[in-house]
């Protein structure tokens, strides 16, 4: 069963992918960074990723029209994509069987990533990481 | 969770108390004995008012406070786990002092469960630890706890997520009063859109519970608590209820004048919670009932606010001040 380590090690085969982390969005807080960061500081780059991961699974926008409840108290959003003109960025929600607020953080070279196949297995991973 | 002590491995109280945060040059209520013990690599516990830090070789592998609940607690609240497999852990691997291995070799949790869930629990209890006081802290060596290595942190880091903490709590509502006093609703209407986990908070806050009671009768982390808690605030959805009693009939005894006029995180030392209002949700106890009226009574001061202008004045200045 894998840790957050093995976790974040796993999102780094993936191809192109540039640095991953383990974010709570309330607090800000990295629990576990691997490989680079966009600013060179994954605690600064947790900080601001956890703002928008709080806004995305807060607001009523982003939720379904059905099913918009936290059951369990976890956030109705599955994931945030961001592009630009060099890298994405996918923010996967992990849903556990206790109160948190935690998210995947993976960060992505465009050249060489392969979003579509990123964000599947950032979902895997978000599930393995809890249920083992 | 209760530290239960165990055997030391001599050098008790090598370190003599010291009155850390009043000493000059200090950083604002960190701790220059934990740099030292992270320094010297030390093992065992180091215990401030406020709660206690486990160390092994320098690092952080455990905290506890009581302002925000323990791992039992966070572990069996939403049934990620039985509080019989808890305890049966607890009686299992207690003695080794690897309970968090055990509950992970044995198929009860998956072992990022525990990582995310003991490493939020270490660092929201070394947030509250580490909090201004002015009381001794001292250091007892050779001590470990008994949940056993997760994922040791560095002293650094600790240091640098409960600064980093304090700012964010001050960037959402620069009051600390609500951090620790017991909690009312204003008579303010609340927005239909409050985020649910707000919400949650809400519908706890009975003019009795603090946030460490708050976070405990959900099974959430305290600092989560206080972040809501604060929004709340800041929302002027809640307030505390010295404040509404205070707006009716001025009790001095209710409230610090100095903490109402210099609203800052640090300004205001937080007073350990009391540890009868903390077991308030489950244990009702003799003063229950007259708890229960004062709340009502604040509820209804809440309610009537004779002079709503003076909460909100209170407000508009605290914020202006924290510009």
């Amino acid at each position: 069963m894998p840790g957050i380590d093995e976790c974040l090690l796993e999102a780094m085969r993936l191809p192109g992918a540039r640095g991953a982390s383990v974010v709570d969005w309330t607090s800000g807080l990295a629990l576990g960074t691997v490989g680079d960061s966009p600013n060179g500081d994954h605690e600064a780059t947790a900080a601001e990723a956890a703002e928008l991961a709080r806004l995305a699974a807060e607001h009523k926008a982003f939720a379904p029209e059905e099913g918009a409840d936290w059951s369990g108290g976890q956030p109705p959003v599955e994931d945030l994509i961001i592009s630009n003109r060099d890298s994405y960025h996918v923010l996967r929600f992990v849903r556990t069987t206790f109160d948190s607020s935690v998210f995947l953080h993976l960060w992505l070279g465009r050249s060489d990533g392969n979003l579509a196949l990123a964000r599947i297995r950032l979902g895997e991973m978000a599930e393995r990481l809890v249920v083992g | 969770m209760e530290a239960t002590p165990l055997p030391e491995l001599g050098r008790p109280d090598l370190v003599p108390q010291a009155r850390e945060d009043l000493r000059a040059g200090a950083p604002p209520g960190l701790s220059p004995m934990l740099s030292r013990l992270a320094q010297e690599r030390a093992t065992g516990v180091l215990t401030r008012e406020r709660g206690v830090l486990y160390l092994v070789e320098g690092q952080v592998v455990h905290a506890e406070s009581p302002a925000t609940p323990g791992l039992d607690v966070l572990l069996t609240s939403r049934g990620a786990l039985g509080s019989e497999g808890w305890w049966e852990a607890v009686s299992q691997a207690g003695a080794e002092r690897r309970v968090g291995r055990f509950l992970v070799d044995s198929g009860r949790l998956a072992a990022g469960a525990l990582e995310l869930c003991h490493l939020g629990a270490l660092y929201d209890a070394a947030f509250f630890t580490l909090g201004t006081s002015s009381g001794p802290a001292r250091f007892r060596y050779g001590v470990a706890h008994w949940i056993g290595p997760v994922r040791p942190v560095s002293v650094d880091a600790v240091e640098r997520e409960t600064l980093r903490r304090r700012a964010l709590l001050h960037r959402i509502w620069p009051d600390a009063d609500t951090d620790t006093a017991e909690l009312v609703r204003t008579d303010r209407a609340v927005d239909a859109v409050l985020p649910p986990r707000q919400r949650t908070v809400l519908d706890q806050v009975d003019g009795v519970r603090t946030v460490a009671d708050i976070s405990l009768v959900l099974g959430r982390p305290g600092f989560h608590t206080l972040v809501d808690v604060r929004r709340l605030a800041a929302a002027g959805i809640v307030t505390t209820r010295a404040r509404t009693v205070e707006v009716r009939e001025p009790q001095p005894a209710a409230s610090d004048p100095s903490t109402t006029s210099t609203p800052s995180t640090t300004s205001a030392p937080p007073t350990a919670p009391d540890p009868s209002t903390a077991a308030v949700s489950t244990a009702p106890d003799p003063a229950a009932t007259e708890r229960a009226a004062r709340a009502a009574q604040a509820a209804e001061a809440a309610q009537a606010s004779a002079e709503p202008d003076v909460a909100l004045l209170r407000r508009l200045r605290d914020a202006l001040e924290a510009l």
